[in-house]
């Protein structure tokens, strides 16, 4: 047998452990009358030595606080939130308790395709969406906004960034797939009130709901476009608004654990 | 489902130094990676319950940190951040309380292991420091096995050729003295 009869894959086979037994014995068979083909599968083992080797101190690095810090959280809130959902397989649904009305859940359901469709480009997309009476939802920048749903406190309202419109947090919630929602309205210029509902998805927020109030000088959107938020409310199965305290832990948390 | 997320969540932690030495060996910087790892674990608790018990769970994790990373690279088109000598150095970095001899064969060994092209030095990290099978390598890689092999043997090639591993003479003499 001349050593052309073994390609450098079968060596690096060998070398890794990945050979058949027949024919690892049929090359240390050969290798024995080989100095070349020795030399050629010590290339193999070598060099997975010195990746080893040399990749090893990076696996005693302490790892940094910050980062060990960030999982440790994430895995203990996850954990307590899947065990919170097996006790409470049926949370009690009410973001606020504005709603009962059953009834409205048909319209909800339709309503969900038609403004998490608007929602979709309001955030993400640069441009300007008209929607009737010349709102441009879009104004808002997406960074403004993300920033504004991290860190404004429910009841709080602020200016946004490079523009005329109001933010004011109405609520955090979850829903039933214990996402995190904040269910907020921005004033415009013009007076008039869009009422959102912005959830968490993976690490960026997506608007799930949006619904244009005519305006009414004092800010707050009037009680008759919050029956259409109900009604959404009820249909994604909202959790209870949380607490203040806990609220704050969330969004504190959140602006960690969002990088940079 | 509770389980799936706790089993994951107790591996996670226990597995976040390998984590972290496969994403500062794929991007090449330290903070970059970290984002990496922890935008990785985020991943593998909201998607624990596709984690199958009794598949092996480094294998899962590198998948999904390595998914993350593509599309991060896609996204921000940073691929030249790779190139970047200061960052490259960065896998090497950082342990300088080693003697000198040492520090300077082990760097060449890094050097070379950043310098190789991207499919190559992953596979490199899967099999040879990770000891993933080639049939573990290929599911992460998303690539036939032919595919793994034949990436991991060109990178072994190149990373002895750039690091000037020879072990030629004393290993054949060593199989000389046996044989005489």
């Amino acid at each position: 047998m001349t050593k052309t009869d073994f390609s450098d894959e079968i060596l690096m086979r060998y070398a890794d452990g990945e050979l058949d037994a027949d024919t690892s014995a049929a090359l240390e068979r050969a290798m024995e009358l080989d100095d070349e083909l020795v030399s050629r599968v010590a290339l193999f083992i070598e060099t997975r030595a010195a990746a080893q080797t040399t990749m090893k101190p990076l696996l005693d690095e302490p790892l940094p606080a910050e980062l060990s810090a960030a999982v440790e959280k994430m895995v203990k809130e996850k954990t307590q939130g899947a065990s919170e959902a097996s006790v409470l397989p049926f949370p009690p649904r009410a973001a606020n308790n504005r709603r009962a009305n059953r009834w409205l859940a048909p319209i909800a359901a339709s309503l969900v395709v038609v403004v998490a469709g608007i929602g979709g480009y309001w955030l993400r997309g640069g441009g300007e969406a008209v929607l009737d009476g010349g709102l441009h939802v879009a104004g808002i920048s997406g960074s403004a906004l993300d920033d504004a749903l991290a860190t404004v406190a429910t009841g709080e309202e602020r200016q946004l960034p490079d523009s005329n419109q109001r933010f004011r947090a109405i609520a955090t919630f979850r829903d039933n797939a214990q996402a995190l929602c904040r269910e907020f309205e921005v004033d415009s210029a013009d007076r008039s009130t869009v009422v959102s509902v912005a959830c968490r998805t993976g690490a960026e927020w997506r608007v799930t709901f949006a619904v244009v109030a005519p305006g009414v000088s004092g800010g707050y959107a009037p009680a008759s476009s919050t029956e259409t938020l109900d009604a959404y409310l009820m249909a994604i199965d909202a959790g209870p608004p949380l607490e203040a305290a806990e609220e704050a832990q969330v969004l504190s948390h959140l602006r960690e654990s969002t990088p940079r | 489902m509770s389980g799936a997320v706790k089993d994951v969540g107790e591996r996670l932690i226990a597995f976040l130094p390998n984590l972290r030495r496969f994403a500062i060996s794929l991007c090449g910087s330290r903070d970059i990676a970290d984002d990496l790892v922890q935008a990785a674990c985020e991943r593998a608790l909201a998607s624990a319950e596709r984690f199958e018990p009794g598949t092996r769970f480094d294998a899962w994790m590198f998948r999904i940190l390595r998914n993350l990373w593509i599309d991060q690279v896609r996204k921000r088109k940073t691929m030249g951040v790779q190139d970047d000598i200061s960052e490259r150095q960065d896998i090497a970095g950082a342990h300088g309380e080693r003697e000198a001899e040492a520090r300077l064969t082990l760097n060449t060994v890094a050097e070379a292991i950043a310098d190789l092209p991207n499919e190559q030095r992953e596979v490199l990290l899967l099999v040879c420091v990770e000891e993933l099978s080639y049939r573990e390598a290929a599911d992460v890689l998303g690539v036939p096995i032919g595919t793994v092999m034949s990436r991991l043997a060109r990178a072994r090639k190149n990373l002895a050729e750039a690091a000037g591993i020879t072990a030629t003479t004393t290993r054949s003499q060593v199989m000389k003295d046996v044989k005489e």
